[in-house]
């Protein structure tokens, strides 16, 4: 059922992000005519032109961000707090399952915007041997860290990753459940969702700084040290996204209140 | 076995008790009028019996099971309200009944959507909001399912609507079905009802057959409705 779910969503979502993506990557391409053009024409038109082109990537890649968080935050509300969610809540699934498939859909859209955002700036370079050249710097860097904290570097790029997943899940979770406690009252759902996810803000602020001052560091240093802070904050980002994964869920499952 | 029973069904919200120590039992294959005035509780039992709400206390049993994933597979719903996602197109919205229900009959959906010349490419949001609600309808009904839960089906349309609803109701539901249909507009519905349920402010005031009521009362449903809900 979850496979289902996350079908159609994708479906849902993929209609708004897979075009925004195409024009991103489409502006990209004629910006890195718009560098050429600025750095060999004199032409006053075309260097305008160049500058309109450049200005709208930079709206574009913006675009980008602001709609993986409307997308993510708009979809939540409207197809399973609003009118959509009678048929959504009468569906042969389970709450849980409603849940995982927004959870890891947005967090799908999250890292592809980031990547399609990275592969628009290499589209926008204009010299390619600067891209060779940036990729060259990362593997120096990556194999001197590699060479430096004789940290396992496959390790490290897994433990990255995963962080940056259960990241994103507890960022989308943190919206989610203060959607789904806004939407729980007759009333002012919509301020009351955003009452609660700056209450929600404020509380993980205070959270992390006591913990970031209590913390002493580790007794051991090396590459152990540096795999030990990336499961701490594997660790602390799973019990946030856990512990607004459990609000979710059971305001959805006991306090569901669609108009 | 009853497809749907209420067992002491109470349901409060805050102070106010919209169900009260509520006992019914619905058999399959019967048609039920679930009939009373605008707030008497009628949507709060549909939603109970869906899951959309926990009950205070007592219980609802679906097919001898409470509500939940299991009995979602074997319950239609029409809520009392358009909730079709409008971005998809109508075939786009057959691909996600079937996909969901093993029930869902494509092919009597398929017909029924030609009937209202409605292709499968027509995005939904373009459509009339009349046509939304048929549309709808025609999805609830294309499934072969063990209970149909019709919130107010026939409210706010206009005579001849009413009509093509009621007929698409009795010519597509499964016969060894049960169907209820939440109403207070009892003389439209009436001719398909094979027994009635009049709730009144969260209680049940009377569970009984149509013919019933016309032998023991000697009068309509519609008639006893009025009697017993005079204001």
């Amino acid at each position: 059922m979850l496979r289902k779910l996350l079908k159609h969503e994708f479906r849902a979502t993929g209609r708004i992000m897979g075009p925004l993506y195409l024009v991103v990557l489409a502006i990209s391409l004629l910006g890195n005519g718009s560098v050429r053009i600025l750095q060999s024409s004199n032409s006053r038109t075309l260097q305008i032109l160049g500058g309109i082109v450049l200005f709208l990537y930079g709206l574009g890649v913006a675009a980008v961000f602001v709609m993986t968080l409307v997308v993510m935050v708009r979809r939540f509300r409207t197809n399973l707090l609003g009118d959509e969610g009678y048929v959504m809540f009468t569906l042969p699934a389970t709450v849980h399952q409603h849940v995982w498939s927004k959870i890891l859909v947005s967090t799908v859209w999250t890292i592809a915007s980031v990547a399609v955002v990275c592969l628009s700036m290499l589209a926008i370079t204009f010299n390619v041997k600067y891209v060779n050249a940036l990729f060259r710097q990362m593997r120096d860097l990556l194999s001197q860290i590699t060479a430096y904290y004789a940290i396992n570097g496959a390790a490290f790029l897994a433990e990255s990753l995963l962080l940056v997943f259960v990241s994103c899940a507890a960022g989308c979770l943190m919206f989610y459940a203060a959607m789904a406690v806004g939407h729980s009252f007759a009333g002012h759902k919509t301020l009351l969702s955003v009452v609660f996810f700056f209450a929600f803000f404020i509380a993980l602020q205070f959270l992390g700084l006591t913990s970031a001052f209590s913390f002493d560091g580790f007794s051991f240093g090396g590459a152990p040290a540096v795999h030990a802070f990336l499961w701490l904050c594997i660790g602390e980002a799973a019990a946030v996204a856990a512990v607004f994964y459990v609000v979710t869920t059971q305001m959805l499952k006991k306090h569901l209140n669609l108009e | 076995m009853a497809i749907l029973e209420c067992r002491d069904l109470t349901k409060h919200f805050g102070a106010l008790s919209a169900l009260d120590r509520v006992n019914l039992a619905v058999e399959p294959g019967r048609i039920v009028g679930l009939l009373g005035p605008n707030g008497s509780g009628k949507t709060t039992l549909i939603k109970l019996a869906n899951g959309l709400l926990t009950p205070s206390t007592g219980e609802i049993l679906i097919d001898g099971e409470a509500p939940g994933k299991n009995s979602r597979a074997k319950v239609s719903y029409l809520p009392d309200r358009t909730c079709i996602p409008t971005w998809m197109t109508a075939a786009q919205l057959m691909d996600f009944y079937s996909d969901f229900y093993g029930d869902f009959r494509r092919t009597a959906a398929e017909e029924m959507l030609s009937h209202l010349n409605i292709q499968g490419r027509q995005p939904i949001k373009e459509m009339s909001k009349g046509t939304r609600e048929k549309v709808q309808l025609i999805m609830v009904m294309s499934r072969a399912a063990k209970l149909y839960l019709l919130d107010e089906p026939i409210g706010g349309v206009d005579p001849a609507t009413r009509d093509y609803i009621l007929t698409t109701i009795i010519t597509n539901y499964n016969p060894e079905a049960a169907v209820l249909i939440s109403t207070h507009l009892i003389a439209d519905v009436e001719k398909v009802l094979d027994d009635v349920i009049f709730i009144n402010q969260g209680q049940l005031v009377l569970q009984s057959s149509v013919d019933q009521i016309r032998e023991e009362k000697g009068m309509s449903v519609d008639a006893l409705f009025r009697e017993v809900f005079k204001c």
